[in-house]
């Protein structure tokens, strides 16, 4: 009980990172038609920037909190800028076509990462703990830093759902992601709601890069293995679908923390691929997607 | 048309066997071959854009063919020869299974799932002992017959290769390939098996994909997981839009240009990764359809500009 326990906050806590990260690509490829592999390189800049900036704040005689809050708030900001940059420069060229728009979205994974290595080196950087010492929940102790990371995911994502369903920008957003045309006819500016949506993508992406760095390994390559988990989730919750992307990063989730624990991390990636061929054959859409 | 094509195809790779007898097996050779296997792997990507997909893959494909050469040789002791063939046929085999249960699904979910299958199987090397885990594999040489002569064998294999291709697209069946990207309902329409012809189209590309690894795995005599990763069909496809889809030769200019450039650029000093993503960034966004599609458009628009002057000389 206490280790399943155990497993079932783990599987919570790094589903929560998962499902932001899921949630970036799933709304870029809903609203834009854009396979977005550099969103992996979105994230790792956030997680970058935090882990440089947070000792920077520190050593300038700021608490930790504050130091955190203004480094992540740097990091999602910077993040924001490039990826306004990127869709101005590039993506708004080749907006719904698959196959284009993908094949330079790999071009500036290539050059965004390489770029990273000049600049931060390859080496991995240790970001100090946001919070000390170990809290008890239902008898089970569970790292305090961990459990803020999860609340924050968790309220966000919350957060989140509640203005794609509510506002009129999130509204706008899933009109142009259901049918680009009509929602044109009835008067939403693809173009602003395109914009608008890929910025809106890159900031949650920013937000899930800096929430990991406290609790990962950042390098460079941070992002990779984070975007091969991202697609698998959209993949199988069906792609352009805001709770596929949930159900999807959860489902990844507790596959990784409970198969990894009973086996191996490895088996675990491995079951997670069988697991999608599998979902892929029964429903080709993923589980929640539509024509 | 079509003989000349061929029988210029020929011609090319025999001369470019002899020219890279001149270059000899030092750094320049390793080059040489390099050249020859990226344009075989962007060949092959074109080939899977014939049915309309985008096949991510392909550097499982390789990395599958790759291994096989690397334990054919270096467990089971089969000569050079088999070698290779067995690494085409482990890929063969492979891509027949994964291709029937993936190309149900279309577009991004089967590009997708290629990259989620190239990760799986690098994670599946790792953790296999028998086959070198971590560390990979070594000790996988050419016979000491070819000795310098291994360059020109790649370059003769690798046209080889890429001719085959090209020969089978202007088939029959690379016409039935063509018919489902553009419309596939009318294909079926006519009484052909859809889903068969793509799993065909599939299993020859990912076949040639697999000798080119055993190529690869010979020329660099080691292979790890590492070499294998997502990395691979992006440089792929870099060559492939550098060049230009729509002509068969565009993987072989793409590759030629560019593995020469980045050489060149790494020499002063330049990262191979940031030159490669400007190369596609640049490529889609300013030469939609590369090289080849680009010197095409100008070609035409001279003879455009050029048919009126008989007329005036005429007067």
């Amino acid at each position: 009980m206490q280790t399943l326990l155990q497993l079932f906050f783990t599987a919570l806590q790094i589903g929560a990172v998962y499902i932001l990260f899921a949630l970036g690509l799933t709304l870029i490829f809903g609203v834009l038609r854009i396979v977005n592999f550099a969103h992996g390189q979105f994230f790792t800049l956030s997680a970058l920037i935090v882990s440089v900036a947070v000792p920077w704040f520190a050593n300038g005689g700021s608490p930790v909190w504050l130091a955190y809050t203004l480094a992540c708030l740097c990091g999602v900001i910077v993040t924001s800028a490039l990826g306004a940059l990127v869709y101005e420069v590039g993506f708004k060229r080749v907006e719904r076509d698959m196959t284009g728009s993908f094949i330079l979205s790999a071009g500036f994974v290539l050059m965004i990462e390489g770029v990273f290595t000049k600049l931060f080196g390859g080496i991995v950087r240790p970001v100090p703990p946001l919070v000390d010492g170990n809290i008890d929940v239902f008898g089970i102790s569970v790292a305090a830093q961990r459990l803020v990371l999860c609340g924050v995911a968790a309220a966000l994502t919350l957060l989140l759902t509640l203005a794609l369903g509510g506002t009129r920008f999130g509204k706008a957003l899933r009109a142009v992601s259901i049918d680009h045309q009509a929602a044109m006819l009835q008067g939403i500016s693809y173009r602003r709601i395109g914009f608008g949506g890929f910025v809106a993508a890159t900031a949650i992406g920013a937000v899930a890069g800096a929430l990991i760095a406290p609790v990962a390994a950042v390098s460079p390559t941070l992002g990779d293995a984070y975007l091969v988990k991202g697609f698998i989730a959209v993949v199988i919750g069906g792609m352009g679908s805001v709770p596929g992307a949930i159900l999807g990063g959860l489902f990844i989730a507790f596959v990784e923390s409970f198969v990894g624990f009973y086996f191996d991390p490895s088996v675990a990636s491995l079951a997670i691929f069988v697991l999608v061929m599998a979902v892929l054959l029964v429903r080709p859409k993923g589980l929640l997607g539509h024509e | 048309m079509n003989e000349r094509f061929f029988r210029q195809g020929l011609l090319a790779v025999a001369l470019a066997a002899l020219l890279s007898v001149a270059a000899g097996s030092g750094y320049a050779g390793n080059l040489v071959i390099w050249i020859a296997i990226a344009a075989v792997l962007a060949s092959t990507l074109r080939f899977v854009l014939l049915i309309g997909e985008l096949n991510f893959a392909v550097a499982a494909f390789f990395g599958l063919g790759a291994y096989a050469s690397g334990a054919a040789t270096t467990l089971w002791q089969l000569p050079f020869g088999l070698s290779i063939l067995t690494s085409g046929v482990v890929a063969l085999l492979a891509s027949a299974a994964f291709g029937y249960v993936t190309l149900r699904v279309k577009g991004p979910y089967f590009l997708l799932i290629g990259f989620a299958f190239t990760e799986a199987l690098r994670i599946l090397y790792t953790r296999s002992e028998w086959l070198g885990g971590n560390s990979g594999m070594v000790g996988i040489f050419p016979p000491a017959v070819l000795g310098d002569y291994f360059p020109t064998f790649v370059v003769a294999v690798a046209g080889a290769l890429i001719l085959l291709l090209a020969r089978i697209e202007h088939s029959h069946l690379g016409r039935v390939f063509v018919a489902i990207r553009d419309n596939d309902s009318v294909v079926r329409s006519v009484g052909i098996p859809v889903h068969a012809m793509k799993v065909l189209c599939f299993c020859i590309a990912s076949l040639v994909a697999g000798v080119a690894g055993a190529l690869q795995a010979f020329s660099n005599n080691v292979i790890s997981p590492l070499d294998f990763s997502f990395m691979l069909s992006t440089f792929a496809l870099a060559y492939l839009k550098v060049g230009g889809e729509r002509h068969a030769l565009g993987p072989v200019v793409g590759a030629v240009l560019l593995v020469l450039l980045a050489s060149v650029a790494q020499r002063f000093g330049g990262s191979e990764q940031i030159f490669y993503g400007a190369a596609i960034v640049f490529g889609v966004l300013f030469m939609p359809d590369g090289l080849t599609g680009w010197l095409a458009r100008r070609r035409t628009a001279r003879a455009k500009t050029a048919l009126p002057s008989p007329a005036g000389e005429m007067q």
